[in-house]
């Protein structure tokens, strides 16, 4: 490519720069690997489509043949929500945008070669890979989620926590859920959960309660929110408790074992529900830590103009959403925004473009917003923007953009409704 | 030129004078970030406002004002809170370029493709250890 083409290629919009890209360089196209599709895979894989005119080839690698969204999916606790309502197929992304979609698992990556091994179909060569995979949990003694479910993966586990809730608490009976060490996927959501379980609770009648151990140090998102509803709204049947580690627990006889730093005193205590609900701590799944996208932490570290991996050793390797270590809020939205910065990234590269403009730097902002139900009708929320520093090249939250709802309402459980919706239709239509 | 008050004239010209020396698809990128709840290119579906082919003038002027809200109270109060005046200024410009109609609307886009309720009727039995599929 000659410098007088390259200059010109940088005054036109990426899009229409590759569309004139077959003429300059061979027939094959650039192609771009996805692997996973929730939130972070299944937009990217469409903003790469749509952002390069369909001139980059986007293959998406799922194992499922749906998606399904954890966001609002403790509706379906209280059978406000169905699975269904929160299953996402890949035919708008395959129809509407051109996405070739296989399903298939990835289970190695050839960070020279720039292959990848799918389960079933063998090694699949890529110009980029988009590493997408989500959480895997870590493993506590005694666990067996087919009898404690996290429901932190929505699925089936939600549909048996749901049950659970249903058939196996009785009057006056106790919940007992468990909240990781943070970094976890969705800050706000173990407290929601609290709420909503304590709203179901509450209308059976009787004396329930609903115990929270929390590994945090105290409450990790809305705090002002889930305070109040804890103490105003759920005042004798919330317990709220922080710093509590889980050491063990018995699945069948539903005990949890915890201990407690009190004082510089360890204090164990075993804590009993009629039902348990027990989310064990993340990290990226074993696709990434065995391939060493990892380089021994628990997330994958990347560059956020990129989402690049920072390791020389994989090329073209882009990681987002919750396995990602960048340190933002691990969340749909944020993935989503996440994988807008990729894919623009991804064809600037491609289109001879350089990513690292001082304008370019300057607006990488990335964003979230959700609501929280607090009760069966009445919904609060919490935002934040995030922007790039050039100084510290960090993702950097914004002063002031930070806020939650001053209160709960009907009118935040309407938008609700509403947000998600679109950003539902943005990520997977 | 960070919080200086404009005249509206110079506004104006800013508005709509500065977009060609810009980088398109970093303002692009910058605007993508507002889709989530506004809709892809601020198409959006229900009753959350669209974005696509409004004026410059009212996004720029609605996203100042929201950000200059005194004790912000609603989500864009602070979201706006997110962005300098040269981005408020961008996104304006950006989804002022676009048409007020989503082209091709019948198809891409649709609420009815859009909330893609699953065709499946996968037992959910099936399902619950839909993690392990994630090692």
């Amino acid at each position: 490519m000659s410098l007088t083409r390259r200059t010109i290629l940088q005054m036109i919009p990426a899009s229409a720069a590759l569309s004139m890209m077959p003429r300059v360089k061979a027939q094959t196209p650039h192609r771009v690997v996805v692997v996973g599709g929730g939130f972070a895979g299944a937009t990217v894989a469409k903003y790469l489509r749509m952002w390069s005119s369909g001139a980059l080839e986007v293959v998406l690698i799922e194992p499922q043949a749906a998606h399904i969204s954890c966001i609002m999916s403790n509706l379906v606790l209280n059978g406000r929500l169905g699975l269904k309502d929160l299953s996402f197929n890949y035919s708008a992304l395959q129809g509407n945008y051109g996405v070739n979609v296989i399903r298939d698992r990835a289970v190695r990556i050839n960070g020279a070669g720039k292959e990848l091994k799918l389960k079933s179909a063998g090694w699949m060569p890529y110009d980029s890979l988009v590493l997408a995979p989500g959480i895997k949990f870590d493993k506590i003694d005694g666990l067996d989620s087919r009898q404690l479910p996290h429901a932190w993966i929505a699925g089936g586990q939600t549909n048996l926590l749901r049950r659970q809730i249903r058939d196996e608490i009785p009057a006056s009976g106790t919940f007992v859920m468990t909240i990781p060490e943070k970094p976890y996927r969705c800050p706000p959501g173990p407290y929601e959960r609290a709420c909503l379980v304590a709203d179901i609770l509450k209308r059976r009648g009787g004396s329930p309660r609903v115990i929270v151990l929390d590994a945090n140090d105290g409450i990790q998102a809305e705090k002002e929110t889930f305070s109040r509803a804890f103490k105003d709204l759920y005042g004798g049947i919330i317990d709220y408790r922080s710093n509590v580690r889980v050491d063990s627990v018995d699945s069948t006889g539903r005990y949890v074992y915890t201990s407690r730093e009190v004082g510089g005193v360890l204090q164990e205590e075993t804590v009993r529900g009629d039902v348990v609900n027990v989310i064990p701590r993340h990290g990226a799944p074993k696709l990434l830590v065995q391939s060493g996208l990892t380089a021994g932490s628990r997330w994958a570290p990347v560059d956020p103009v990129t989402y690049g991996s920072t390791l020389a050793q994989f090329p073209g390797v882009h990681i987002i959403g919750d396995s990602q270590g960048t340190g933002q809020p691990k969340s749909g939205h944020m993935a989503n925004s996440q994988a807008k910065v990729c894919a623009d990234a991804i064809i600037r590269r491609v289109a001879g473009m350089p990513v690292d403009t001082d304008e370019r730097l300057d607006n990488i902002t990335t964003n979230s917003a959700c609501f929280s139900p607090i009760t069966a009708t009445e919904a609060s929320w919490l935002t934040a923007v995030f922007r790039y520093n050039r100084d510290t090249g960090a993702m950097g939250l914004v002063p002031g953009s930070l806020g939650e709802a001053h209160r709960w309402n009907s009118e935040n459980f309407q938008e609700m409704f509403t947000w998600s919706e679109n950003l539902f239709a943005d990520t997977f239509s | 030129m960070k919080g200086l008050p404009l005249p509206g004239a110079l506004i104006a010209l800013l508005l709509t004078g500065a977009a060609f020396a810009e980088d398109a698809t970093v303002n692009r990128l910058l605007a993508a970030q507002c889709a989530q709840c506004h809709g892809t290119n601020g198409y959006a579906l229900g009753d959350m406002d669209e974005l696509a082919g409004e004026s410059a003038k009212d996004l720029y002027e609605d996203l100042t004002d929201m950000k200059g809200e005194d004790r912000p109270e609603g989500i864009m109060d602070h979201q706006a809170l997110g962005y300098n005046d040269d981005q408020i200024r961008r996104i304006a410009s950006y989804y002022a370029g676009l048409p007020e109609d989503e082209p091709g609307s019948a198809g891409a886009g649709s609420s009815e493709g859009g909330t893609g309720f699953s065709d499946s009727e996968e037992d959910e039995e099936d399902e619950e250890d839909r993690e392990e599929e994630h090692d």
